[in-house]
């Protein structure tokens, strides 16, 4: 292998990697913003969280062609490089946000009223106590909106819309490039490079933040985050980090504070004017940005598509799909609830497969599909069985991770009680292990579902280069991505809004309604 | 300790214990520790706070292994959990997702000649004698801590145990809750009302153990040794302002102090 590839290659996961961190810096300012904004204001929770429940749920692939035409038209050549960016962004983002505002509701009320005894104004609230309070939830979600990201970083780098093909340098590209001219060596060594990127991410970055956010938790009890094998060698190159976000910050913008009480005060007392009149502009900016003409346009192609489509096809394909996803959720939860509570009561084996199990979650699978591909087609299995392996790859981890957590925060009590009347086993699971873990289950299969969904686009077809990949039977996916190569607008839209729309019934009427009644009995 | 073990309902002969902190250091809780609980016998267990009170009932319980010295129950060395020994905990430690009587039939699981309607009717009577009747088929998440508690005390009775180990049971409940159970309790015990034969009580209020107990055993901070034991030589129901009870509550805190 010549020695320049590997520069290449080096510089192409740089690239990527510069990619993903300005979509993940925008993320997070984007969720202290939104979370922080919802979690403090009734009215505007009202909006927001319905809003963001909707944008995290719908498959991000389908909108991505119709934002790529958006940055174009803005940019022509750093347009696409936009859209790349926005598409990463909205992958990482959503669990963020609603993590900052789960983290600023659940400031004890007792903190609060401190901070009014304190008169702390509007700002210094979000700089000493909604900011630091979100931490915790920020830090926690970082690793997997960096796994997430990069899922989709393979289907930005690449996109070809009719006879338009946008391709940007990254290892997204280079691997595709690599396989497509049968440089199997280069692409393994260009993944081997993604792997050690993504486990030095993880272990100078991510788990040094999670380890100093620790400190910023307002539980009382202490919940013990087990240290990896390797985190002591890597440990002196692990300061930077702990010293950027372990800087205790308060008094120099106290004084500012202070006189900003005033100002704030007014605002506070005309909290709602001021909110009716923020919704009121937000809209006001909307419909001054779309013109009447673009209007009865875009609704001319939407209703177009619409009836193209017509409505037995897409509720076929739909099906079809849904089932994909339904299997991928049951082979997942066949196997993490068994290995999590393996991992929960052997903490020795925990050590070791922990980390290794983290860094494999990490590594975006989509990488692979050449490899999945080849595999398939060779050993003469049906696409549908690698379209499975795709969904799974994508989704699958987080249900372990869930589960897993859910398991350590069983009372030290309930585990001495069970041991005294002496109850192990299948009566074991199904009195303790199965309860303790159903709330967390089910937010799994609501997160590994639309995961699932959104995996399809990409499992159900893909082209790269000149090999063409698609399942067997119809999928909603499948329809999406060949409205996305055909360049077919029309067509595109309608598909992405009904499946935008059935995953949003589909979450509104099914699985909200188990988990709230599943957390009304359990807690 | 002089008794002979198969005169003993439970022995604890030489015990070591250490928790391992990080990095390899132990923390000693005990040193060469021995002790007895006879048949008939309800002893409390006083000492500093973190002196390993909870964690040599988890001893006694056979839910921790001491490091060396030997555990014996009715005569024979315990290993595990045994199902003649029932513990209450610090927390009722119910389980959320069932109701008071299946959380007390929970204590009969592995009673496996009872049919299901035995072990309900045989439920239904501890709730009877905790004064339970009529919460069967409520949450826990809808009782009172007190009522918690009781439910609590009905599971660990309804495998009608020999042992009966207490940690702490009442400190989690309000003064007047507390004494009214810990009264109902003594009152239990004291008219052979209890299938069990000996209650160990771990408390840290020393008026609590010399109103109900007929022996304390008082440790000292750690590594825990026995400070001494002192058998209550009272007519029950014990006045708490009469001038004996004084004079065991202050023996009781000399020794601790």
């Amino acid at each position: 292998m010549d020695p320049a590839i590997l520069i290449v290659i080096l510089s192409a996961v740089g690239y990527s990697w510069l990619r993903m961190l300005a979509a993940l810096v925008i993320s997070i300012l984007f969720s202290i913003v939104i979370g922080i904004t919802a979690a403090v204001s009734k009215s505007l929770e009202k909006i927001i969280i319905p809003i963001l429940d909707i944008l995290q749920s719908i498959p991000i692939l389908g909108f991505f062609p119709i934002a790529l035409y958006a940055f174009i038209t803005l940019h022509p050549t750093i347009g696409p490089e936009m859209a790349a960016i926005f598409l990463i962004f909205t992958s990482q983002v959503w669990n963020i946000s609603f993590g900052v505002y789960e983290a600023v509701r659940v400031i004890p009320a007792e903190t609060l009223e401190v901070a009014n005894f304190l008169r702390l104004s509007i700002f210094s609230r979000i700089r000493h106590l909604y900011i630091p309070a979100s931490f915790p939830k920020i830090a926690a979600n970082l690793p997997s909106s960096w796994a997430n990201g990069l899922y989709f970083l393979v289907a930005c780098e690449i996109i070809t819309i009719g006879e338009a093909e946008y391709r940007l340098f990254g290892v997204g590209s280079l691997t595709a490039e690599f396989m497509a001219s049968g440089m199997v060596l280069e692409s393994i060594v260009a993944l081997c490079f993604v792997l050690l990127f993504v486990v030095l991410m993880n272990l100078l970055v991510f788990i040094p933040m999670i380890r100093v956010s620790v400190k910023y938790r307002f539980e009382t009890y202490a919940t013990e985050i087990p240290h990896a094998w390797f985190e002591r060698l890597v440990k002196p190159l692990t300061l930077p980090i702990k010293i950027i976000t372990h800087k205790p910050r308060f008094s120099e913008s106290w004084r500012l504070g202070v006189e900003l009480h005033k100002f704030t005060n007014l605002i506070i007392r005309h909290r709602r004017i001021i909110e009716v009149l923020t919704v009121f502009a937000m809209v006001a900016i909307l419909a001054s940005m779309i013109n009447i003409k673009d209007l009865i346009n875009f609704s001319q192609i939407i209703s177009n598509g619409f009836s193209r489509l017509g409505i037995v096809e897409p509720l076929t394909m739909l099906g079809y799909s849904l089932s994909r996803v339904f299997i991928a959720t049951l082979i997942t939860l066949g196997w993490t609830i068994p290995v999590s509570i393996i991992l929960y009561e052997k903490k020795t084996l925990e050590k070791i497969l922990l980390p290794i199990f983290q860094a494999v979650a990490s590594f975006p699978a989509t990488l692979l599909i050449p490899f999945i591909m080849d595999f398939t087609i060779k050993s003469g299995l049906m696409r549908e069985f690698g379209a499975l392996i795709i969904v799974l790859l994508g989704t699958m981890w987080y249900m372990l991770f869930s589960l897993r957590g859910a398991l350590s925060v069983v009372p030290r009590e309930e585990e001495e009680l069970f041991k005294l009347l002496r109850i192990s086993g299948l009566k074991k699971l199904w009195y303790l292990y199965l309860p303790r873990m159903t709330p967390s289950m089910i937010t799994g299969c609501i997160v590994t579902i639309g995961g699932g969904w959104n995996t399809l686009v990409i499992a159900e077809r893909t082209s790269l280069d000149h090999i063409l990949w698609e399942v067997e039977n119809p999928g909603i996916g499948k329809m999406m991505s060949i409205a996305t190569t055909l360049g077919d607008i029309e067509l595109l839209i309608a598909t992405t809004i009904w499946m935008a729309l059935f995953i949003v019934i589909l979450n509104r009427l099914l699985w909200r309604r188990i988990y709230e009644i599943a957390i009304r009995r359990i807690v | 300790m002089l008794e002979k073990i198969d005169e003993t309902l439970l022995t604890l002969r030489n015990i070591s214990f250490s928790y391992k902190m990080r990095k390899g250091d132990k923390l000693p809780v005990f040193d060469n520790l021995s002790l007895s609980i006879m048949f008939a016998e309800f002893v409390g267990i006083a000492g500093p706070s973190g002196c390993g009170k909870s964690t040599l009932l988890r001893i006694m319980a056979g839910l921790l292994k001491p490091d060396s010295g030997e555990v014996y129950f009715r005569g024979k060395p315990l290993h595990s959990p045994d199902p003649r020994i029932s513990m209450v905990f610090q927390n009722p430690t119910l389980l959320p997702w069932y109701t008071v009587i299946k959380n007390v039939m929970l204590g009969l699981i592995n009673e496996k000649e009872l049919t299901d309607k035995e072990k309900e009717e045989r439920a239904r009577t501890f709730l009877d004698m905790m004064g339970l009747i009529g919460f069967e088929n409520a949450y826990p998440a809808e009782l009172s801590g007190g009522m918690k508690q009781r439910v609590a005390i009905a599971r660990a009775l309804v495998s009608h145990p020999d042992l009966l180990l207490m940690d702490e049971p009442f400190s989690n409940l309000d003064q007047l809750t507390a004494i009214t159970l810990r009264r109902e309790l003594e009152n239990l015990w004291l008219n052979q009302i209890l299938p069990i034969s000996s209650i160990v009580l771990v408390s840290h209020d020393i008026e609590e153990l010399v109103e109900i107990c007929d022996k304390v055993i008082v440790l000292t901070a750690r590594p825990s040794r026995i400070a001494g034991v002192v058998k209550i030589d009272l007519k029950r129901p014990r006045s708490r302002r009469s001038q004996e009870f004084y004079e065991y509550v202050d023996k009781i805190y000399t020794l601790l102090s």
